[in-house]
């Protein structure tokens, strides 16, 4: 299978590439790690006129921080995230996600950037970014504005990204003293898009009560969506076991809307939420316990 | 798949039956449809473009036909589409029935869809399915609150 004949563009440096994608607007597709894309090329599902490849922009690709934030470049791979010291560090649940994304061959190629700006509802980065409440930076020729990631994803494959602007880099606030993560998802094979997932962090204040519950859910909407009902449940409590469950039950009830295919049926999707959403919770607040 | 629902119009059953029968409002209401002209009694044919994501315009030939009408509560609705990248076959049943706030619309779809987007993209068909029908929906709806505005304003 072969990709329709596309015009190719591989700048060295991001002004180039934004000016390429102002230039093109909706013809041009950013080509990142290409694990998405270029199947759906090679289907011709996807027919893009132009392609500006971002692998040779070096400032893309970059994890740094500081005291109160991990900065991730648009262009970091998949691999890079997984064996970092700094992302385990200062955001675990990102860490924990990253066994579940796909194949170890897919993440070698794929960026952070790349899966969220695909915004496919399946994927877990996308999840793991709403339960830690990370910001994105857009940039465009015209300049650059940060969107957080409650505000970024708006339905299928959807973004709140223009045409003209690139996804450049990845804002997570530092894992707060008393937190704990923790990622679970279900799939009929390991590394295939999951039929249900949740990724949890959690904190504790001094007191022992709940002071942050967030939990990202993936393949659940046609958008990740954020566990509201578990918030507004657990935040301020001191959660219980049956009050977890609670939780998780009432929010596999109103925060998500499954579809059925032939790998799920909605209702089954519904049930996985509730268990998945429980267990994340369970042993989030478990290792707070033990610490 | 099954695409089931209702949705609630705000206007009288016979405004939104006219409406629905409206080659032209169905050309402009349904998603991507580019144009929709007449094939025979009750039938027309037409192109449309679907972008979802990924899936850049791609390009089917539809063909529309409603049948098995009751004016004004009841008609079947089939669309027919081909394109390069795959094909699907979807047959609703549309109940219309007057209630308080206008005039409430019972649909019960069945899509089949084949080629390659239904191997590639099965786990997203049903998404894209509810969007589409939300989208045409709500166009609906709003073609005909125009239509109601304008009535109003003529007499």
């Amino acid at each position: 299978m072969k990709p329709a004949p596309f015009a190719y563009h591989a700048p060295f440096s991001l002004d180039e590439a934004l000016d390429l994608l102002h230039e093109h607007g909706y013809d041009a597709k950013a080509l990142a790690g290409g694990q998405s894309l270029i199947p759906a090329m090679n289907f011709r599902l996807a027919t893009p006129a132009v392609l500006v490849d971002l692998n040779r922009v070096d400032s893309l690709r970059s994890v740094s921080r500081d005291t109160t934030t991990l900065q991730l470049g648009a262009m970091t791979r998949h691999r890079t995230l997984e064996q970092s010291q700094d992302v385990a560090q200062m955001a675990p649940l990102v860490s924990a996600a990253m066994p579940f994304v796909a194949h170890e061959a897919i993440r070698t190629r794929g960026t952070i950037g790349g899966s969220l700006a695909h915004a496919d509802p399946a994927a877990e980065l996308p999840a793991v970014m709403l339960a830690l409440d990370a910001s994105f930076t857009l940039a465009s020729r015209s300049g650059s504005r940060v969107v957080p990631a409650s505000a970024f994803f708006l339905g299928l494959f959807t973004t709140a990204m223009e045409p003209g602007e690139l996804l450049v880099n990845i804002t997570i606030p530092a894992r707060a003293d008393r937190s704990a993560a923790a990622f679970d998802e279900v799939s009929r094979r390991h590394g295939d898009f999951a039929l249900a997932g949740a990724a949890a962090y959690v904190v504790n204040g001094a007191d022992g009560k709940c002071e942050v519950a967030r939990v990202g859910l993936l393949s659940l909407a046609d958008r990740p969506v954020l566990a509201a009902e578990v918030a507004r449940l657990l935040e301020g409590t001191r959660p219980s076991k049956e009050s977890i469950r609670e939780a998780a039950e009432a929010s596999a009830q109103v925060d998500i809307d499954p579809t059925s295919d032939i790998h799920a049926s909605s209702r089954y999707r519904r049930q996985l939420a509730a268990v998945l959403i429980r267990r994340v919770l369970e042993r989030a607040f478990l290792s707070l316990e033990h610490a | 798949m099954k695409l089931d629902g209702t949705f609630t119009f705000g206007g009288p059953q016979e405004s939104v039956w006219a409406l629905l029968q409206d080659p032209a409002v169905l050309a402009r209401s349904l998603p991507g449809v580019e144009k929709l002209d007449a094939s025979g009694p009750d039938q027309y044919r037409g192109v449309m473009k679907v972008s979802v994501g990924p899936v850049t315009a791609a390009k089917f030939d539809v063909a529309v036909a409603l049948t098995d009408k009751v004016e004004p509560s009841h008609f079947v609705m089939q669309v027919d589409a081909k394109g390069a990248v795959g094909h699907t076959k979807g047959t609703a049943v549309i109940d219309l029935a007057p209630v308080e706030s206008g005039t409430e619309m019972r649909y019960s779809s069945t899509v089949q869809v084949g080629g390659t987007i239904a191997a590639v993209g099965q786990r997203m068909l049903e998404s894209v399915g509810r969007t589409m029908m939300k989208q045409a929906l709500e166009s609906l709806d709003r073609e005909l609150k125009a239509r109601l505005a304008n009535g109003r304003s003529a007499t």
